[in-house]
């Protein structure tokens, strides 16, 4: 699984950072900053946490198993 | 009660004390009748659904912070970054998100502890508090003087200007409204002046303060005038006092009338921050956050119009079932909480990582000291319509 942070969308709410420190880490002012883009199956878990906390929806997972972050209505 | 919106004119009124006890119900009203609704006797428009508010919050270019002088308490001049639109606000920003990391924060907990841990010491043994003006005021004005290198003595010099400007009706019963207008300009005044004093001093004596660094901070090579400085100081002081005294508020009036779920705090205190991120979403203390529109707009079969001030309602976004498992229930445990307490967007609240870390530990503190209270039998928590702060929470504990 590979994780991407969309640095423009980011605003520092550092969800990501606190719920999954070993994926993400904050830079000076408080922004994401990826520690790993390629994850290894331990902290995928970590990682998704991380992501589908971000209110701005700056973070996104690839090739991993599709779980939503809408639910379906 | 005060209906959210009234059955025969279909307006929406956010201000009744019963709206503010508990909003959640109202809010469920507004997204399903009027999720673009228009206000009593100003017919602005009020939004309330998540993705509505979301993206109103992330287009600055509509949905203005530049606001008309009247709503800036007793300020001379716009607060500085809040009532500032990107790519400005942007600059400031940048200079300003450094000295509010969490890393720096977390720097304070242990003081912030320590100030808990003295404000408990002067109650605990009685049994009762009355939470508001024993806790929730002093805590958060504590936590600003030492984020800004002031002495603590100035705290109840503080107090006063604050509740000047931001509740001027606080202590002045059935003053009319011009008056108090005065007493916000003349608060005002006094806040500008002391800041003055304190810049004067840093020039002649710097400090490794948070003040000496803005007067050494650049944007683009060029330093911040001492307006801008002033303006910034301005707005900390409105901004990081109230917020986190109601925030506090409402997340012990909740505990003390939920006591299983407060039990499992106690017990297990790695809950704590999960507490706070819920109660932050379920409470919502700060419940909306003005924008001026800059240009027609539609939203669902709304049309806004250019000048119009909306009122983004965060509270309501912040319960919606669209957008929140089980939207209704607190839970501690949520896996997804991306509630917009702090707003979202560029304006993303500059002290969220300082008011966490206020909230965390005082939650740690408090409960770790007195873990069983309740609301004192026969008395009724009284809010503050607006931003909800608990102004009357009287709490019992056995001792």
């Amino acid at each position: 699984m590979r994780v991407r942070v969309d640095r423009a969308r980011c605003v520092g709410h550092g969800r990501c950072y606190v719920l999954a420190p070993d994926v993400f880490e904050d830079d000076e002012r408080g922004h994401c900053v990826l520690i790993r883009e390629s994850l290894t199956p331990d902290l995928e878990e970590q990682a998704r946490r991380g992501a589908e906390n971000c209110p701005e929806g700056a973070i996104s997972l690839e090739d991993g198993p599709a779980r939503p972050l809408r639910r379906a209505s | 009660m005060a209906k959210v919106v009234d059955p025969d004119t279909g307006r929406v009124n956010l201000f009744s004390e019963d709206f503010a006890r508990c909003p959640q119900a109202g809010y469920a009203e507004l997204r399903s009748r009027c999720p673009v609704g228009r206000m009593v006797m100003t017919g602005s428009p009020v939004i309330s659904r998540y993705e509505d508010v979301a993206w109103a919050l992330r287009h600055p270019e509509i949905f203005s912070s530049e606001m008309e002088a009247q709503l800036a308490l007793g300020t001379e001049r716009p607060m500085i970054p809040q009532q500032i639109d990107p790519p400005a606000q942007t600059r400031y920003r940048k200079l300003l998100d450094p000295h509010f990391s969490r890393r720096k924060m977390e720097e304070l907990a242990p003081a912030i502890a320590r100030h808990a841990t003295e404000l408990i010491d002067a109650f605990e043994k009685q049994g009762r508090c009355e939470f508001d003006s024993a806790f929730a005021i002093p805590l958060p004005c504590s936590a600003f003087l030492h984020l800004l290198g002031l002495p603590l003595a100035d705290l109840d010099f503080f107090l006063r200007l604050k509740d000047g400007i931001i509740r001027p009706q606080k202590n002045r019963p059935g003053v009319p409204l011009d008056q108090l207008q005065g007493v916000r300009k003349e608060s005002g005044a006094g806040i500008y002046e002391y800041f003055e004093r304190t810049l004067d001093d840093r020039e002649a004596r710097p400090r490794e303060d948070m003040l000496t660094a803005l007067m050494r901070a650049e944007i683009e090579g060029e330093r911040l005038s001492r307006t801008e400085i002033l303006d910034i100081c301005f707005l900390l002081l409105l901004a990081g006092l109230d917020t986190v005294t109601a925030t506090l508020g409402c997340n012990m009036a909740y505990l003390a009338a939920n006591p299983e779920q407060r039990r499992r705090l106690v017990r297990d205190p790695a809950l704590i921050p999960g507490a706070v991120e819920e109660l932050l979403r379920w409470e919502t203390p700060v419940v909306a956050v003005p924008r001026v529109v800059k240009r027609n707009v539609t939203i669902g079969d709304v049309e806004l119009v250019e000048g119009e001030l909306a009122t983004l309602l965060l509270g309501a976004a912040n319960t919606d079932d669209a957008h929140f498992d089980d939207a209704q229930r607190v839970d501690f445990e949520r896996e997804r909480n991306i509630h917009m307490a702090f707003g979202a967007g560029p304006h993303r609240c500059l002290g969220s990582h300082l008011a966490r870390m206020e909230l965390r530990v005082a939650m740690e503190v408090w409960h770790a000291r007195i873990p069983e209270y309740r609301i004192a039998p026969g008395e009724t928590v009284r809010y503050s319509p607006g931003i909800r702060e608990a102004l009357y929470l009287p709490l019992v504990w056995e001792v």
